[in-house]
């Protein structure tokens, strides 16, 4: 990522006129407004978990509680169907990171070959991948559904796993970045050293292709993480990852659901823990990732 | 190298599959409400071992029975062994076959149960879920509407109880005046308007005959109770609030009075999260009928436990519903239950607590003897309809009048949709 | 709507151009398949043959064919026309909010000389795009509950007293997009500011001497030089605004169904599948859906000139 254009904008504060100064001011002023509407929601989950439902209720929004309350709510939310969230935690896990394999172990050859060689129907391949990559995802979930229920997969792991490892935007990220920051004279060179097509591949271009199977993992296990519609109807019940289970907590919660007024559901606090349990795997991820991310995303963008 | 791992990949998921299928216990679905029940039957039967999941009963009508069982249709498994609903009208489809897979309801007459324990249930209990004389699911209770009131308050106000709606409403002018602040009675959920307040009626707006649906919002017994609603919102002795809501809750010290069904007794009164009324408070009477009208009143649920015809353990399901369903101490989950020797425990039991005044056994025997027949049990509630239309409605500023016909047609197209006439 | 940071980023790198193989070897053709095979196996499954079996569903009724009356009746369905309605609405909505603040913060950010103040604005701004699905919709389930909302100053100040008067059917649509432009605007930022990047110094500098101002140079060269991500950025938007399921479903059953089941098309087409146990009429809605998608991305990989070749 290059740096932004001192030059356009002029940070040499004391050359602008009182105008262009108040212009500046209120530009600072709308982004900082926005951070605030980007960041607030999130800075509120994360002390609403401290809190009781009746502090939730009565406190200031960003009142602190206590960390004895974060352990009851903890407790209630742990004791809920006998640790049913680590149940749905631990599903998520395991679709996602199958499906990361998967799509890994596809994804890469592909756009390998795609990029690095010449085979009968490789246009049409790229065309058809580029036309399916930007078809929202959703919108196959019920022909899907429907394909998996007349095969008898529905309610299967694989019902989600499979689909989930079918990521044609990797193959083509894969593709990009074969075609563009790998020399095919390397990759000749060690032809003529006398490697193998295999050997190729494995000594020359998969040492070189960290950065894109990164992003392609990131990319993968956080959309397949968040994927609520295709699971949902094809895992129902215990087998249901975080992102449909949360959804079902929700029927538990006597605020939204009243007619439950037993003592044993899930109040509003547990509830906020919960969807803090099923966001921090992908937030910790994204943390850790996002400098890499933010370039990759724009590494298009700044290469000329 | 490539394709080791993929295959290494694919058989750690089928055994993982494997091992997250579940057998021998029995799979239980319910609401929390029913979870102590269900609870009190493992420590009743550690024989059965039972895998409790859940769900919201379907409250509010919100299809989640039928959709979850739809779903393991497509996947041919996964059904769960017994389920409880809030709603009465699900049998008019877990009766019937759907897209090739066989309907789930088990029939539970005819050799299933023994008819000597079905005909403990107290007589027409088991009607809505009675379909060509088969019955397909066990009431859990029964849920008339009667009357409670606050007796400790109106003694206080100088109040006469009310034995007429129209006396209720002539109470919620007198509240206005002179105590205002107090109210009689929340209406923000889904179910209070049409089982409560219209059925309790007679008003025509739900009926079945055969397969032709009915409503009518502009009969006289409806525009009556449309009538009444918009009075007593617009003079705030009824609230917008759900009756299980936080302001509710928080504002309960002012409820004077509120029509409602047996089992506000667990859920509402009895609630330390609830109203959580004092012992000797609270009078359930008898239900208020119209001047004009008949003495009949309205029911609100009840729930029901189905058995699925694809268990596998039909004797573990036999010896749960029997114990769900009958167990004095258990049977009806905190309202009246449907079996009719622990509906006589349980009202003995409220009698002898002296929690309630007044004739409190005699009040639920009224209201469970006279619940209007003209409503209908087809395969849609008309509580969608209401939260779709009415519930936004009202909360914005409009009225029942202005409401009703936008409702009916409403209730008339979900009618349609799922295959009824519509008259 | 995950997919969007997805299909932006896509956008980026699909800037690059390959280049052209020299040389076709028989050994390498033959890897070539061997590697292309297992991924073109997953497309014709979860990609071809889904919507193969999506069109052969949606013309037949218990395996007869009936033409379009699968189609005619969901379109006679009281309920097909107002979800196209509040899609429609949704959609356009968010897709104003998105090209307005969208192109403004981008260019904002980009015009702050302090570098990490830039980048720490983009990355705060990227945050919620980590959250999608069931966990975000739930995150603003509390923040539209005046009861516990962090901002119910700013909910009263609008007028919305309940959860019931936030999720009201005049309101909902834009509640929907804002939800959907907290999660999804900031990798679009992340976009816009490569695509601004990207603008070669010398023009601006020459437009600066010529006596503009910075907002003549954002209307006259920087937005018509990002045109091309603009239209890129509503399209992907619209093809995925119409697929909205998870939030009015989630919005449904915490508002007890004031916000009705059968809000979006999506959940049109669930409720044909799984409450009316009609799965042609299911296929018709999805076949739609999937029609008006296809159609999107092929007008653009071969009309929007991102994806041009040499």
């Amino acid at each position: 990522m290059s740096a932004p254009n001192s030059e356009i904008v002029g940070t040499r504060m004391r050359d602008l006129t009182p105008g262009a100064w108040l212009g500046r001011a209120f530009g600072v002023l709308i982004l900082i407004v926005f951070a605030l509407f980007f960041v607030v929601p999130l800075l509120w989950l994360l002390i609403a978990p401290t809190k009781t439902d009746r502090q939730l209720l009565l406190e200031a929004p960003f009142a602190l509680g206590d960390i004895g309350t974060l352990l009851s709510n903890w407790q209630s939310l742990m004791t809920f169907q006998g640790g049913l969230i680590w149940t749905w935690i631990g599903n998520s896990v395991f679709y996602c990171v199958a499906a990361l394999v998967i799509t890994l172990c596809i994804s890469i050859p592909a756009g390998y070959a795609l990029a690095m060689t010449e085979f009968r129907g490789r246009k049409l391949l790229l065309v058809v991948t580029l036309i399916v990559m930007l078809i929202p995802s959703t919108a196959l979930v019920l022909p899907i559904f429907l394909e998996l229920s007349a095969v008898r997969l529905i309610g299967n792991p694989l019902s989600a796993i499979l689909p989930f490892s079918f990521y044609p935007f990797g193959v083509y990220l894969t593709y990009i970045y074969f075609s563009t920051a790998v020399s095919r004279d390397l990759l000749s060179a060690a032809r003529l050293d006398g490697a193998s097509e295999w050997q190729v591949f494995m000594k020359i271009a998969m040492p070189l292709s960290t950065p894109v199977i990164a992003l392609v993992g990131f990319f993968s296990f956080t959309g397949n993480w968040n994927n609520y519609f295709l699971p949902y109807v094809t895992l129902p019940g215990r087998k249901a990852p975080i992102q449909v289970g949360l959804a079902e907590l929700l029927s538990n919660v006597p605020a939204f659901n009243p007619t439950n007024a037993a003592s044993t559901t899930i109040t509003l606090s547990a509830l906020a823990l919960a969807t803090l349990l099923a966001i921090a795997p992908v937030l910790l991820v994204f943390l850790f990732a996002q400098r890499y991310l933010v370039s990759g995303m724009t590494a298009g963008g700044t290469k000329e | 190298m490539n394709l080791l791992r993929t295959t290494v990949a694919l058989s750690a998921i089928l055994v993982a599959g494997a091992a997250l299928a579940q057998d021998g216990a029995i799979t239980v679905w319910a609401d929390a409400t029913r979870q102590p029940a269900v609870e009190a039957f493992i420590a009743a039967h550690p024989e059965v071992p039972v895998n409790l999941v859940l769900d919201d009963g379907s409250s509010g009508a919100s299809g989640t029975f039928q959709t979850k069982i739809s779903l393991a249709d497509q996947a041919n498994e996964g059904w769960p062994d017994v389920v409880f609903s809030t709603q009465n009208n699900d049998a008019a489809w877990a009766a019937r076959e759907n897209n090739g897979a066989q309907a789930f309801a088990q029939v539970l007459n005819e050799g299933f149960l023994d008819q000597a324990f079905l005909d403990g249930f107290t007589p027409g209990a088991l009607d809505p879920v009675t379909v060509d004389g088969k019955v397909y699911g066990l009431r859990n209770d029964l849920a008339p509407v009667l009357f409670w009131y606050n007796k400790t308050l109106l003694d206080q106000f100088g109040y006469a109880a009310p034995t007429t709606w129209e006396e209720y409403q002539a109470l919620g002018d007198k509240l206005a005046a002179e105590h205002p602040g107090y109210f009689l009675g929340g209406f923000g959920d889904a179910f209070q308007g049409p089982y409560i307040y219209y059925w309790s009626g007679e008003a025509p707006i739900f009926q079945l005959e055969g397969e032709t649906f009915k409503s009518d919002t502009s009969a006289p017994n409806a525009v009556k109770v449309s009538n009444l609603i918009d009075h007593m919102v617009a003079n705030k002795t009824l609230t917008l609030d759900s009756v299980f809501g936080a302001s509710f809750v928080a504002s309960a010290a002012n409820l004077v009075a509120i029509p409602g069904p047996a089992w506000y007794s667990g859920a509402l009164f009895q609630n330390p999260g609830g109203v959580n009324a004092k012992a000797g408070d609270w009078v359930a009477a008898p239900p208020l009928k119209w001047a004009d009208g008949a003495a009949v009143t309205g029911n609100v649920g009840g729930g029901v436990w189905y058995a699925s015809s694809h268990t596998q353990n039909p004797e573990a399901v036999k010896t749960f519903l029997k114990f769900v369903t009958s167990d004095t101490k258990v049977a009806g989950t905190g309202g009246l239950p449907a079996y009719q020797a622990a509906a006589d425990a349980w009202l003995d039991a409220q009698a002898a607590s002296g929690f309630y005044a007044g004739d409190f056994k005699a009040a639920i025997q009224a209201a469970a003897s006279s619940v209007w027949n003209g409503w209908g049990y087809p395969n849609f509630s008309p509580e969608t309809a209401w939260a779709k239309i009415v519930t936004p409605g009202l909360a914005a500023g409009k009225t029942m009048t202005d409401l009703s016909a936008d409702w009916q047609q409403e209730m008339k197209n979900e009618a349609q949709v799922v295959g009824y006439t519509v008259e | 709507m995950s997919t969007i940071d997805n299909s932006a980023a896509t956008a980026a790198v699909a800037l690059e151009r390959p280049k052209k193989g020299m040389s076709v070897e028989r050994a390498q053709g033959r890897i070539g398949v061997l590697f292309a095979t297992p991924y073109t196996l997953f497309l014709i499954a979860f990609g071809i043959l889904p919507a193969l079996y999506a069109i052969y569903l949606a013309f037949t009724k218990k395996g007869a064919f009936v033409g379009f009356d699968n189609f005619l009746k969901v379109f006679k369905d009281y309920r097909f026309w107002p979800a196209v309605e509040h899609v429609g609405i949704f959609i356009i909505v968010w897709l104003v909010l998105l090209v307005v603040l969208v192109v403004t913060l981008a260019i904002l950010v980009h015009s702050i000389g302090l570098r990490w103040f830039s980048g720490t604005m983009r990355f705060v701004y990227y945050i919620p795009g980590a959250l999608a699905g069931a966990s975000s919709v739930m995150l603003w389930l509390f923040v539209l509950d005046p009861t516990v909302s962090p901002v119910s100053w700013l909910l009263q100040a609008l007028g919305i007293e309940s959860f019931v008067g936030a999720v009201d059917a005049s309101r909902l649509p834009v509640v929907l997009a804002v939800i959907a432009f907290w999660t999804g605007a900031g990798g679009w930022i992340v976009i816009m500011y490569g695509a601004l990047n990207n603008i070669s110094k010398d023009v601006i500098e020459a437009a600066r001497v010529d006596g503009a101002g910075p907002v003549r140079i954002a209307w006259s060269i920087q937005i018509p030089l990002m045109r091309k991500w603009i239209a890129y950025m509503v399209i992907m938007s619209f093809a995925g605004g119409t697929q909205l399921f998870v939030e009015p479903r989630v919005l449904a059953q915490a508002s007890r169904g004031v916000v009705g089941q059968d809000y979006s098309l999506n959940q049109l087409a669930f409720l044909y599948a799984f409450k009316q146990n009609d799965f042609n009429g299911s296929a018709a809605i999805s076949l739609v859906l999937l029609a008006v998608a296809v159609a999107l991305s092929i007008y653009f990989v071969f009309k929007g000139g991102l994806f041009e070749r040499a």
